[in-house]
């Protein structure tokens, strides 16, 4: 038996009734976090969870965490000034693919190199939900929607080549088809020390494409595990990567063995040192007055 | 459905007996969130069956707590929720706004199945000789529920024809 | 002599500047006022350069007008400085002698200068250091033995300057200084230019804006800056980057000035004051963000050190043309605070107010700065920061944790706010409209409350004590308002109005929004004309203070676009045609 968690995960549920369409995978997600935040243990007042916007970015405020529903794009950097700020915090950080890889897709690189030791977990559901259905950076080449009624003439973003290729430490995915599996990536995600990406593939149950639904995953989906993948292989996680879009592969593809330190360590390690040489605030203005 | 970090072999009385109860409080509480869900996206009938199911699985808990209580006393738990995944619970994916009431009765029906087939399939791990006749007991139980749901099923009107399906476009936030 | 200004141009080789920092940094050791503006061309390196340093025994508000000593190493970097080094007739030329430019044909068309020298710099230097490359030091040695500046505090500058490239290079650069030093006794001006003693012969405090900005924000307990590299704001950036750690606090150059302001707003979340700081453009961008620090209610400083615009318009060159958009650039209804300096010295304070409005009234807040004042060098006497309140964000009590709502109605509409980590405290900010709990709601009461929350809790600030700078007689009925870096000027002409007897009355705004209706009416009140003076082509402070109050007529917009300096003659001028006029309507 593992011991017995202190915080069930209802502790981490908030009183807010979600407004997803029943069925969303959405529902799932929340329910993985909670069950993750309930292994780690830290009480709810010591985790902050940034989003953006889109349906997915609603997620804070189901959680009893301190939460921060931003602008569209923004929440990574708006997560990065928070973790410096409070270096303590467990910070999580959600969105959707088109928060993430189209309109705050320029943040991602960033946050990456920087490595703040925060976790970013997508939902990605290939589609534009809350406006309706438009074309979202995932989208396969061909679909059809609202604003590619012809069918869309641009292949889509790999989000898990993209993070990987920026030098991400741990980069996941899964599905709420298998939902152990969703709360154990989360759960190892928040555990890993740096920035964390989970890209899961959570199905749109009123744009999504059928083959996109949760029964559809779970006869498509495979673990990582189940084929003998190491995650400490780099180059052999890349090569899976490669297969997004295609299959659907749930686990670990990278766990950086090594991990460096992160930024926010090596902030205070910088405080530490500098605060000796510190002359008290209220004195600041003698360094312009030179004899 | 599926668990995570149960031993079978070596299950106590007492852990069986709470994990029992946690498959029926974790069935009870996602009713009353689906319910939840369909009320707030206009979807009364369905709603109302699984508000229904919300009472019997709290029925069903009860019952077994009070065992448990009765047989253990106030000892701690040493099993958690966070061990069981949708045992009897009907997963998210089962709801649908507008859905009908036979759509919601099949989603009880296969939780129901579900809730069989994970003591069926404990059944033969186990060693202890009181936790297999506690989950034959349970598995048994699942059967008859899953009878009382067809009846209701047997009894709920037949799905409207889609074909008079007018509703309004999803919108957009 | 009491005032003088100083103007020097040349190649960027030549470091013209850099004997204007030698010079201003004396000055300043010696007790004079002292300003210096620089000014460069479009090359990064390798360009033409000049500075004009004015020094002064009174204390200044502005850079001054035309130039008492021009110096020119050549005529065609001079003469690319046109608007920022006049001349005029009271003007002391010296230029450099190698030119072959004959003394009565030096290149400054129409204007006949008082006195006119050229001396032969280059072959000083080579003279005197072995290499021309020292003519900087022999242009101060020049300066100090016209001007009467302390010979040894200006060797000690350059002992100081150059001090870490060795023995040679600082006796060199001393050689040259002696050689114009000489060179100067042997050539008195005909002009007299020796400056009197300084009042107090105290070392004054000498900076920019820039660095004084940063420095108050560590004064005011600023733990976070998040920004992005752009002219003329970086300084304020580079110096946290260097101080802020000190106090436990952190920089972050962001990918983009985006993130630079979502970093900052982050920070403010998480319970530390936060700042960024920025430049039209990037204040552009940082548009959306600034939205939701306002519904979020959280504090923030933003500084926009306002450059020439639309677009990339004049990164160098001070305008006050950003108005506008520090005011109203927003979707929805925005009310948000916008102060702006009036010199290096109020920067400071400027700085430590916007700290303390924004965590008073959970707020960003926007210091307009100028180009001018964030990269102009003054003295100004030290601050005695005991005397100042520092301002810390209302937080929860215990009991406010044991139920908590962030957004809590409240008579003055200030709701205590909490920060992750708080235990009790947790609730979910957001940009989507909220109930007082935070939960997001769409209804159009709920919207409709929670902005007369937001408004309502700034109206106090409209009668702030610190809203404006009143000078002048004020029983005048002639006015002159200006703000930011011509605030100084306008401060300058009541200098000289008063010398002439002309009576005016004078307001300098420092908070520019919300305009503090009843200062400005009580202000106005026996006015009958005057100017609005600004540096910009539409005159937008004027365009506000007409939208927001009912102004005498006879008060109009005197304005033109940035990097054409408004000089306090010009508008001393303009004053008496109004004053004569509105005398001549009257009688």
């Amino acid at each position: 038996m593992t011991a017995l968690a202190t915080l069930p995960p209802a502790q981490f549920k908030s009183e807010l009734k979600p407004i997803w369409c029943p069925g969303c995978g959405d529902y799932g997600v929340v329910q993985a976090i909670y069950r993750a935040l309930s292994a780690i243990g830290r009480p709810p007042h010591e985790i902050a969870f940034i989003s953006g916007i889109g349906c997915s970015s609603r997620i804070p405020g189901y959680t009893t965490a301190y939460g921060f529903n931003t602008v569209h794009g923004r929440a990574l950097p708006i997560a990065q000034g928070l973790k410096l700020a409070n270096p303590d915090l467990l910070v999580l950080v959600a969105g959707g693919d088109g928060d993430g890889f189209s309109i705050g897709g320029g943040h991602v690189p960033h946050a990456i190199r920087r490595n703040l030791d925060l976790t970013y977990i997508v939902m990605d559901n290939q589609v534009y939900g809350l406006t309706k259905g438009q074309l979202s950076p995932t989208s396969p080449k061909g679909l059809k929607t609202v604003t590619s009624a012809y069918g869309s003439l641009e292949s889509p973003i790999n989000p898990l080549l993209q993070v990987l290729s920026c030098g991400a430490g741990f980069v996941a995915q899964s599905t709420p088809a298998d939902m152990p599996g969703l709360a154990a990536v989360i759960e190892e995600a928040i555990r890993y020390p740096g920035f964390s990406f989970v890209n899961v593939q959570s199905p749109c149950v009123t744009f999504g494409e059928e083959d996109q639904q949760v029964k559809a995953h779970k006869g498509r989906m495979q673990s990582l595990a189940s084929k003998g993948h190491d995650p400490a292989d780099y180059l052999k996680a890349l090569e899976l990567a490669t297969h997004y879009g295609v299959e659907l592969y749930t686990g670990v593809f990278y766990r950086n063995p090594n991990p460096p330190a992160t930024y926010d360590a090596q902030v205070r390690e910088r405080q530490a040192e500098l605060q000796k040489t510190a002359v008290p605030r209220e004195r600041i203005l003698e360094m312009f007055q030179k004899g | 459905m599926a668990t995570q970090g149960i031993n079978f072999q070596n299950l106590s009385l007492k852990d069986a007996l709470d994990l029992a109860v946690l498959i029926e409080e974790e069935a009870r509480d996602r009713y009353l969130e689906l319910a939840e869900q369909l009320e707030t996206h206009h979807t009364p009938e369905a709603a109302v069956f699984f508000r229904k199911m919300v009472r019997v699985e709290e029925i069903h808990r009860s019952q077994l707590d009070k065992r448990r209580h009765e047989l253990f006393g106030d000892m701690p738990m040493t099993v958690t929720r966070a061990m069981i995944f949708d045992i009897e619970a009907p997963e998210y994916d089962e709801a649908r706004a507008d859905m009908s009431v036979q759509a919601a009765l099949q989603a009880s029906m296969r939780s129901e199945k579900k809730a069989h087939d994970f003591f069926a399939r404990a059944l033969p791990e186990v060693r202890d000789e009181a936790v297999k006749a506690l989950f034959s007991e349970l598995r048994d139980e699942e059967l008859e529920h899953q009878r009382w749901v067809q009846l209701e099923l047997d009894r709920a009107p037949g799905e409207p024809n889609p074909a008079f399906d007018d509703s309004d476009e999803p919108v957009a936030l | 002599m009491r005032d003088i200004v100083i103007g020097m141009a040349g190649s960027g080789g030549d470091g013209i500047v850099s004997a204007g920092e030698s010079l201003i940094a004396a000055a300043a050791s010696l007790g004079f006022h002292a300003m210096m503006t620089k000014s460069f061309g479009p090359q990064i390196r390798g360009g033409e350069s000049s500075c004009r340093v004015r020094l002064s025994t009174r204390e200044l508000h502005s850079s001054g007008g035309a130039l008492g000593v021009a110096i020119a190493l050549n005529w065609e970097d001079f003469l690319k400085f046109g608007s920022e080094l006049r001349c005029d007739d009271a003007t002391v030329v010296i230029y450099e002698a190698k030119t072959g430019v004959l003394p009565e044909h030096i290149p400054l068309g129409n204007i006949k200068p008082r006195e006119i020298m050229a001396v032969p710099l280059a072959e000083l230097t080579k003279q005197s250091a072995g290499t021309e490359k020292a003519k900087n030091s022999l242009v101060l040695g020049l300066l100090s033995g016209w001007l009467g500046l302390s010979q040894d505090t200006l060797r000690k500058g350059i002992q100081r300057r150059y001090g870490k490239k060795g023995e040679e290079i600082v006796n060199g650069n001393l050689r040259a200084f002696e050689a114009g030093r000489q060179y100067a006794d042997a050539h008195p001006s005909q002009t007299p230019l020796r400056l009197d003693a300084p009042a107090a012969a105290t070392t004054k405090i000498l900076t920019d804006g820039n660095d004084i900005t940063a420095a108050a924000a560590i004064f005011a307990g600023c733990q976070f800056f998040g920004g992005y590299p752009i002219t003329p704001s970086s300084e304020v950036m580079q110096f946290l980057g260097k101080e802020i750690w000190k106090y436990g606090g952190a920089v972050l150059q962001a990918e983009d000035e985006i993130a630079g302001i979502g970093t900052a707003v982050g920070a403010s979340f998480g319970g530390k004051k936060a700042m960024t700081a920025t430049s039209g453009p990037g204040m552009s961008l940082k548009t959306e963000i600034l939205g939701l620090a306002t519904i979020a209610e959280l504090p923030l400083v933003v500084v926009n050190v306002q450059r020439g615009g639309p677009s990339t318009g004049l990164p160098t060159k001070p305008e006050q043309s950003d108005l506008y958009q520090a005011c109203f650039s927003a979707h929805g209804d925005v009310l948000r605070p916008v102060l702006a300096p009036t010199s290096v010295a109020d920067s400071f304070h400027c700085t430590v107010d916007a700290f303390n409005i924004a965590e008073r009234y959970q707020t960003p807040v926007i210091i307009l700065s100028d180009q001018e004042i964030a990269q102009r060098k003054e003295t100004c006497d030290p601050i005695d920061t005991s005397k100042l309140v520092v301002e810390d964000r209302k937080r929860p009590t215990p009991e406010q944790l044991e139920k908590y709502t962030r957004f809590a109605a409240s008579p003055d509409g200030i709701s205590p706010i909490s920060h992750p980590g708080m235990k009790g405290g947790a609730y979910l900010a957001a940009g989507i409209e909220h109930t007082e709990s935070g939960a997001p709601s769409a209804s159009g009461a709920v919207h409709a409350r929670m902005n007369d929350k937001r408004f309502n809790k700034l109206l106090p600030l409209e009668s702030w004590s610190g809203a404006v700078t009143v000078a002048g007689d004020a029983g005048a009925d002639l006015a002159l308002i200006a703000w930011g870096s011509i605030g100084g000027v306008a401060l300058e002409v009541l200098d000289l109005a008063q010398a002439e007897g002309l009576r005016l009355k004078v307001l300098v705004p420092r908070l520019l929004y919300p305009v503090p209706k009843e200062v400005y009416r009580s202000f106005l009140r026996n006015v009958n004309s005057g100017l609005v003076v600004e540096q910009s082509h539409q005159g937008q402070l004027y365009k506000i203070l007409r939208m927001e109050l009912d102004l005498p007529k006879g008060l109009v917009s005197y304005c033109r676009s940035g990097a054409n300096p408004i000089q306090p003659s010009e508008v001393l001028a303009k004053l008496k045609a109004l004053s004569a006029d509105a005398r001549r309507s009257l009688s």
